[in-house]
């Protein structure tokens, strides 16, 4: 079986807050002293593909694959610490920040590349939203590149007769599917999910592993909407929003007297917050 | 006084002397036993030194004075063991009395199989006779102690075998019957230096109305052949039991590590490493080995274990003596695991090693993640057994090879990899803390050499809101003393100190290798810091990654400063704070690992109006504040906690400021201290906050 893992680089979501600053003109947020990290449910998913690859006993071969600057080879080689067996970039140069839709096309045609060259994917993995933007549009859209039948909020994949049993969550508790490869699934996290801190040995491993780098000419997507990385929306501002915070006292000789303010009041906010 | 009835001798005392071998036929048996005696013994510990041999090299015969010194003060002179009172007193009695009897024996083989006849005169009667009596009541008397705590007493820190029991018994029953065939000698023979040999002259007074000289020289024989016959037995026995200390122990010490504990752990060479950390006695340098040998299971060191005291399971004595024994049961299997971290699978053929975690013994992972790296085990340990180290190198095997660890470490890990340093979630960023101070950042700088010494902020003092005052304070201090200093800001990384306690070793050395290149480019020769752990990597660890700078710890500099009057103190005079009573509470990594214990006191002493009172346990004996090794990161269970055993005895002391010069130590006693301090109002502050409300410019005292 081949298990495809997506992964996406994003600032670390954890940065002090004065440290995070807004690009305005760029409409994006500065790098400034913030790490880069994995977006923590790409994490999830590639630890899910692995439980899935335990579970199967071994005879599963997982990729991971990135589109995203140089330095997201750090995320890929993680991977491959985790014990992902072999890892793809698609270099991305242009846009920093594209949209799903642009995304969603790059990584269908990697995946066909990939695909040419090793053999189908049965299972695609993605994380279920990326912590820095939060759009959680790219599994839908790469599904529909694909042309795979897809299933969100996924948290589990176990091994079945030919097919696979997936747990999901959903509003009103966990909901259990059978399905047929090959399929995509977007990755929320659970506890068992929880990304595994890799073995040494493993981190030192991971530095042999192969680590195939493409760019976008050789997928043959060099085209200026690719570039420019957005075709759903665009992004008119961006900005920190300011909290404000009044304190008022209720007033009053007496508790009641002070109860009966507090409450005028809160009927008064509310009204005029519609 | 001589016996009643007896002749009077002519009394020359030059001519004193008795007769070896008096009453005694078959003499040439007592060298034919010996041979079998001295061949046990001697194999004994052949196969000690061999199991010892086969461990990894370790350079422990270097710098022979310094050993020499060691070796005489903590060996020879006992200098640990008679730290605890009562142990250390029938130690001394029985340790002493041993060397004069075996000295006053090896007169007697002098004197008897070879020409020089020395055993006369008033060397006979002065050594021989009156010493060696004191001598031999001291091993009696020492035993009897040691009985009464073993058998009566029965503290927690001892173990409680067979063989230890009857090693008292048979000593006791070498030293009764000494005196009684030298009793019966004397008052048989009409011994005319009786008064000589008090002890023996005792029961020989004792005996004489009940016994006739017939009875007494009849059990003078039996008892004799039986004192060599359990004499012998105890020689050939030494080798296969505690006893074995006698000579493993100074051995030990000669052999100890001499870089103090700070600089214990050591590296690994992940290049050519077979295995990172150890699960397998064969991967131990033969040092380790010799340690498993010569602990004398006095227990001290899990009596002084922190995690011990609140009750976990770790016990740095067990794991001793679990691995002693499971290197003893192996006999000289594991001798085929040599191999080792080197090459070759090891395991003597059958290419299985023998793990030394074990969930069912000492050597389990949960005990081995409960040690804060404190090194109150090996500071207590009277034979210098080196406990950490080997913790640590467990911990490293399931670390790095397992991936096995608590969880709050992981976090701790993760936030380390990705973020350089260990505290996941914090609010600030590493240069949040200077504002308004006007700090020089040495990337901004023209010239970062004109900064005469690098202020090393550490992760704890500025991503943790309770300890920026305390870095804030130092940089005020420094600049009030005019002292040229910068920080390297967002460019610091943690020094990899929790990494390398928790057992991540690789991830220790990637972020020293980091540090040292950026320290490198700018040339920085002179650190001074406020975290104890970073000052001990610097200091002790990153001269094997390249960088060796002047270290300092900040209440080292301040010293300095205050001493050479380039800080402007005012003696005792300095501002009071209203603390009338303040207690310090010493830092491990700056302690015991580094030897510091008066810069801070002498610091503390600027604050005005208050006196300093000492906690029991202080200075090298301090108790950890439970934060070392990673476990500040770890949620303890609540009736646990490190932290608030030691709060306790900071809050009984009285002291209304508990002081300290660690943002670990600060931030563990500040929890603690809260829950323990009841209605009073107990403050816990870094050395170098009451140091600037002391001696810093008045209109800012509260940095
Ligand atoms: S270093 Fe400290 S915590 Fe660890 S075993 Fe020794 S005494 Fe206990
Ligand atoms: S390791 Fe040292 S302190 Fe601990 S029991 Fe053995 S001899 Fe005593």
């Amino acid at each position: 079986m081949r298990v495809l893992v997506c992964l996406k680089q994003i600032l670390d979501p954890d940065v002090p807050a004065r440290d995070f600053q807004i690009d305005p003109d760029a409409r994006a947020a500065r790098r400034g002293g913030a790490n880069l990290v994995t977006n923590i449910f790409c994490e999830n998913a590639v630890e899910t593909a692995l439980q899935f690859r335990e579970a199967a006993g071994g005879d599963v071969k997982i990729t991971a694959l990135c589109y995203g600057e140089s330095s997201a080879e750090d995320c890929l080689r993680k991977a491959m610490a985790m014990t992902v067996d072999e890892a793809c970039l698609v270099e991305r140069d242009g846009n920093t920040n594209p949209d799903a839709a642009a995304v969603g096309r790059v990584l269908a045609a990697a995946i066909r590349r990939l695909e040419q060259d090793g053999g189908a994917f049965d299972a695609v993995l993605v994380g279920r939203e990326s912590g820095d933007w939060g759009v959680g549009q790219t599994g839908g859209v790469l599904a529909e590149e694909l042309g795979r039948p897809a299933l969100g909020f996924v948290e589990s994949l176990q091994p079945g007769n030919g097919s696979v049993t997936l747990r999901r969550q959903t509003d009103v508790g966990i909901e259990v599917a059978e399905a047929e490869p090959p399929f995509l699934v977007t990755i929320t996290n659970n506890e068992d999910n929880v990304p595994r801190i890799p073995k040494t040995r493993d981190v030192m491993m991971s530095y042999r592993k192969p680590l195939q780098k493409l760019s976008l000419a050789d997928l043959e997507l060099d085209s200026e909407e690719i570039r420019a990385g957005s075709s759903i929306f665009e992004v008119e501002e961006i900005f920190i929003p300011a909290d404000e915070v009044e304190c008022e006292l209720a007033e009053g000789d007496t508790l009641e007297e002070r109860v009966d303010q507090l409450a005028t009041r809160i009927h008064e906010v509310v009204a005029s917050i519609g | 006084m001589f016996r009643v009835g007896g002749t009077v001798p002519v009394m020359d005392p030059t001519q004193a002397t008795r007769e070896v071998f008096w009453n005694i036929e078959y003499t040439w048996l007592v060298y034919v036993l010996m041979v079998p005696t001295l061949a046990v013994f001697g194999w004994g510990f052949w196969l000690k030194i061999r199991r010892w041999r086969s461990g990894q090299p370790a350079l422990r015969f270097d710098r022979p004075g310094e050993r020499l010194q060691l070796f005489l003060r903590n060996a020879v002179g006992q200098g640990r063991t008679i730290k605890r009172r009562y142990a250390g007193l029938f130690h001394t009695l029985v340790y002493t009395g041993f060397i004069v009897l075996f000295l006053a024996t090896t007169v007697v083989a002098i004197h008897h199989d070879t020409p020089l006849h020395i055993m006369k005169g008033h060397f006979y009667l002065i050594f021989q006779s009156l010493i060696v009596d004191i001598f031999g009541l001291f091993v009696l008397v020492g035993v009897a102690l040691a009985a009464i705590r073993r058998w009566i007493s029965k503290p927690k820190l001892l173990v409680y075998t067979d063989e230890a029991s009857w090693i008292l018994v048979t000593i006791f029953v070498m030293a009764l019957t000494g005196f009684m065939i030298e009793g019966w000698r004397i008052a048989v023979t009409d011994d005319p230096w009786a008064a000589w040999s008090p002890i023996g002259n005792l029961f020989a007074l004792g005996s004489d109305p009940w016994m006739t000289d017939t009875a007494m020289q009849r059990g003078h024989v039996i008892i004799w052949w039986f004192h060599l016959v359990v004499a012998f037995g105890w020689i050939a026995w030494v080798p296969f039991s505690k006893m074995s200390h006698v000579f493993t122990a100074p051995l030990n010490i000669f052999t100890a590590n001499l870089d103090g504990y700070g600089g214990s752990l050591k590296t690994i060479d992940f290049e050519t490493a077979e295995r990172f950390g150890i699960n397998h006695l064969g991967d131990f340098t033969w040092k380790d080995l010799l340690d498993f040998d010569a602990c004398t299971e006095c227990g001290r060191c899990t009596d002084v274990c922190p995690a011990n005291t609140v009750g976990k399971s770790l016990s740095p004595r067990d794991i001793i003596l679990d691995l002693q024994g499971l290197m003893h049961k192996r006999g000289d299997e594991f001798l085929g695991s040599r191999a080792g971290n080197g090459n070759g699978d090891g395991g003597n053929g059958s290419g299985e090693l023998l793990p030394i975690i074990d969930q069912k013994t000492a050597v389990s992972p949960e005990a081995l993640f409960a040690c804060t790296t404190c090194a109150a085990c090996m500071e207590a340990c009277p034979v210098h057994i080196e406990q950490m180290p080997k913790i640590v190198d467990a911990r490293r095997y399931l670390v790095m090879e397992e991936a096995d660890f608590p969880e709050g470490m992981m976090d701790m890990m993760n936030s380390l990899e990705s973020r350089q340093h260990p505290f996941a979630g914090t609010q600030f960023s590493r240069v949040d803390w200077t504002e308004g101070l006007d700090i020089d950042v040495m990337a901004e700088m023209d010239d970062p050499h004109e900064a005469e010494v690098l202020m090393w902020v550490g992760c704890g003092g500025a991503l943790v809101e309770r300890n920026r005052n305390t870095v804030r304070a130092t940089a005020k201090l420094l600049k009030k003393a005019g002292v040229k200093f910068a920080i390297l800001g967002r460019e610091e990384s943690c020094t990899g100190d929790p990494a390398r306690r928790v057992g991540n070793e690789f991830l220790f050395e990637m972020l020293a290798k980091g540090n040292v290149e950026t320290m490198e480019r700018y040339g920085v020769r002179k650190v001074v810091t406020s975290c104890p752990h970073c000052f001990n990597s610097f200091r002790n660890e990153y001269p094997h990654f390249g960088g060796s700078y002047e270290v300092y710890h900040h209440t080292q500099f301040l010293d300095q400063l205050l001493e050479s009057g380039r800080l402007d103190g005012n003696g005792a005079g300095g501002r009071s704070n209203g603390s009338s009573t303040i207690t310090f509470h010493d830092p491990c990594y700056l302690g015991r690992h580094n030897g510091e214990y008066d810069a801070p006191r002498n610091l503390l002493a600027q604050v005005g109006g208050a006196r300093q009172v000492e906690m029991e346990r202080s200075r090298n004996t301090s108790f950890c504040c439970g934060g070392g090794g990673g476990m500040a990161f770890v949620d303890e269970p609540p009736d646990q906690r490190v932290n608030q055993e030691r709060a306790q005895e900071a809050v009984d002391t009285g002291a209304d400021v508990v002081a300290v010069g660690c943002p670990f130590c600060a931030t563990m006693l500040d929890d603690g201290v809260n829950a323990r301090r009841g209605d009073r109002d107990v403050q816990v502050r870094d050395v170098a906050e009451l140091l600037w409300d002391a001696v810093g410019d008045s209109e800012e005292a509260a940095p």
